[in-house]
């Protein structure tokens, strides 16, 4: 639930439609003078036309110095950032990487294996999994996610996107309905939308919202026939990247039960973050992992690798298997890239003989929760709930989003700003990733160049919490 | 002082925005400054400025609701490339209070316009000629339409 104070929803929409005028003047100008220059065209069609990528034009393209920003070391809790057009890079506090466990960076128990297996195998395994992509790691691989997540079996991708966008439309078609929360990833609307089936959507979060679409959905029926829907699956993720808030999955799970629709689970931000053992969202909220029939999620986040996986029954993965073009055509994960992620999980089971992983686990807890709290004392306003290491700081007015990244890089401290199409219009904002690799001294340095960002750009918009009022020594007391 | 934000069910990020509360206060807030603008550069009567307020928002809104298809972004695939914003709005459903809402407003400057200038000659038969069309165009029967095949598809 995000609390806008008013005057600052109104100028944001001033402001953007302020930039929007001017960007719409540019590109009247622009097509005024390009009347009397000659295209070089040549009789071909433009790629794309003019209306199309305007936002990215007129709005993107002003504020660019603050995405993409090259780096040139591991993301680890302190990062060098490049400065554009030359080859000097300072190191930034890393407040941005989904470096959640801190494996993204040398560990001394990963790197010496992930580097055996560069030497044993090679970097790609040239193939794909049906014809000579398939090692004893990436077997090895699949049964320990399985094990792991609490599901019979999984099958790897080598591409965390790819798995959703790949996957979903294999599991359903047309005459088929799926329910997805409104603010799933991209990869899931695309997955959805390539499937050809029926796609519904609820209100973020909102069990009660879900209820009320699925009856309404199973009581109409497919579209125009009115038939019954053939299949059903709601897609929900485990943290949502942009808002740091948790599932709830344990109403979502009850009430997919109730009419029989398959529950799909994105835990491409949970797995490994959250969770006593690092189990994710259905340890968390202790929803048992039966009841849930398709469990996803990526490596890239918490286990410092790449590509994502699908668990599920035996069945589920063995039908996967025969029919998922990922699997069948797309080249393996890469064999070192599988090692990382199966001692990745050995350290956080604790299986590597040290109990490291139960550290990290406890230090990311013990740093988002210190951080997010400090963070609301100080009046800014914070998503997320506790416990989850995604906290976005909502900056709301377009021209915060670049004054408040500039000015945290001046200090020395790289984050993540988002903007419009990424979020709604009004919901700007600056998304902080902790890590188990950050001590608290760089917390705490952080919290004051925030603190500093924050007062100039005027990002405060709750009142801050009162500072405990200090006993002075020597007050007369006046009778 | 404060107001709550509840995410929408709306994908379409061309219109979603107009489902957050402040739109409602901006718009007739831009149409008021507007017309302070309008008579501070042109110091001609307030009906004048009224009326010249109400055409420009007949054009910029004729040509952004109900002539502009499509959407400025390129990764919805195309989807609404054959609707103007007007009929994406709310998920093409009728009569919501978005579009009530917007409706309205071009009566009520309409009205503001012609009182002020006292229903004279030249400035009644544009305002009059302004609403009509803005009026038309909103109707849910018109959704889709396209008359004589204007702004049709190639």
């Amino acid at each position: 639930m995000i609390t806008i104070p008013y005057l600052t929803a109104v100028s944001t929409y001033f402001s953007y439609g302020l930039l929007f005028a001017f960007g719409q003047l540019r590109d009247y100008s622009r097509r005024i003078f390009d009347w009397w220059s000659t295209n070089n065209l040549h009789g071909y069609a433009p790629i794309c036309l003019a209306h199309e990528d305007f936002y990215i034009r007129r709005l993107y393209h002003r504020i660019q110095d603050c995405f993409g920003r090259p780096i040139s070391s591991a993301p680890d809790a302190w990062v060098d950032v490049v400065e554009r057009r030359t080859t000097k890079s300072t190191r930034c506090l890393n407040l941005g990487s989904y470096n959640y466990l801190g494996f993204g960076s040398y560990d001394e128990y990963c790197t010496p294996l992930v580097i055996d297996s560069l030497k044993k195998f090679s970097p790609s395994t040239c193939s794909s999994r049906v014809d000579a992509g398939t090692t004893s790691v990436h077997a090895e691989l699949e049964e320990c996610v399985a094990k792991y997540v609490g599901k019979p079996a999984a099958i790897v991708t080598g591409m965390g996107y790819a798995t959703n966008s790949a996957i979903i439309p294999v599991l359903i078609g047309k005459g088929g309905l799926i329910i997805s929360d409104s603010l799933n990833h991209t990869s899931i609307v695309n997955g959805a939308r390539g499937s050809g089936a029926t796609i519904r959507v609820f209100q973020h979060n909102t069990p009660a919202h879900l209820e009320r679409v699925l009856k309404e959905q199973i009581a109409e029926g497919q579209p125009r026939t009115h038939r019954p829907w053939k299949k059903i699956i709601v897609v929900v993720e485990g943290i949502y990247s942009m808002e740091g808030e948790i599932c709830q999955l344990p109403e979502i799970v009850s009430i997919c039960k109730k009419y029989k629709a398959y529950v799909y689970l994105d835990e491409a931000h949970s797995i490994g973050a959250i969770g006593k053992t690092g189990r994710g969202v259905c340890e968390l909220l202790g929803v048992d992992t039966a009841d849930v029939d398709i469990m996803m999620g990526t490596f890239t986040k918490s286990f410092g690798s790449c590509g994502g996986y699908i668990a599920g029954s035996k069945d589920l993965i063995q039908y996967l298997k025969y029919h998922c073009p990922a699997h069948l055509y797309a080249t393996s994960i890469s064999t070192p890239s599988a090692q990382q992620i199966i001692s990745a999980i050995k350290v956080i089971l604790g299986e590597d003989g040290s109990n490291r992983g139960a550290q990290k686990l406890a230090r990311i807890r013990e740093n988002s929760n210190f951080f997010r709290a400090e963070l609301q004392k100080m009046g800014f306003e914070v998503l997320g709930d506790n416990d989850s290491p995604v906290m976005p700081i909502m900056l709301y007015n377009p021209a915060k989003i670049p004054a408040f990244s500039r000015e945290c890089l001046r200090e020395n401290v790289a984050v993540v700003v988002v903007g419009f199409p990424a979020t709604p219009l009004l919901l700007a904002r600056a998304r902080i990733c902790i890590s188990a690799s950050h001590s608290r001294e760089d917390l705490i340095k952080a919290l004051q160049v925030i603190s500093k960002a924050g007062d100039l750009t005027g990002i405060k918009y709750f009142p801050a919490a009162p500072k405990k009022q200090e006993e002075v020594k020597d007050t007369i007391k006046l009778d | 002082m404060y107001v709550r934000a509840l995410p929408t069910t709306d994908v379409n990020r061309n219109t979603e925005w107009f489902t957050y509360p402040g739109v409602w206060t901006t718009y007739i807030l831009i149409l008021f400054f507007s017309w302070l603008l309008v008579l501070s550069v042109f110091h001609c009567s307030p009906g004048m400025a009224w009326t010249i307020v109400h055409l420009a928002h007949f054009t910029v809104t004729y040509h952004s609701f109900h002539w502009k298809k499509g959407t400025p972004f390129g990764d919805d695939q195309g989807i609404y490339n054959r609707l103007t914003w007007w009929e994406q709005i709310d998920n093409g459903k009728q009569l919501t209070r978005n579009r009530k809402f917007l409706t309205v407003v071009p009566i009520v400057l309409y009205l503001i316009a012609s009182h002020t200038t006292d229903y004279q000659h030249p400035m009644l038969f544009l305002n009059t000629l302004a609403v009509f069309v803005m009026v038309v165009a909103k109707f849910p029967h018109m959704h889709k339409v396209r008359i004589f095949g204007i702004n049709g598809d190639q």
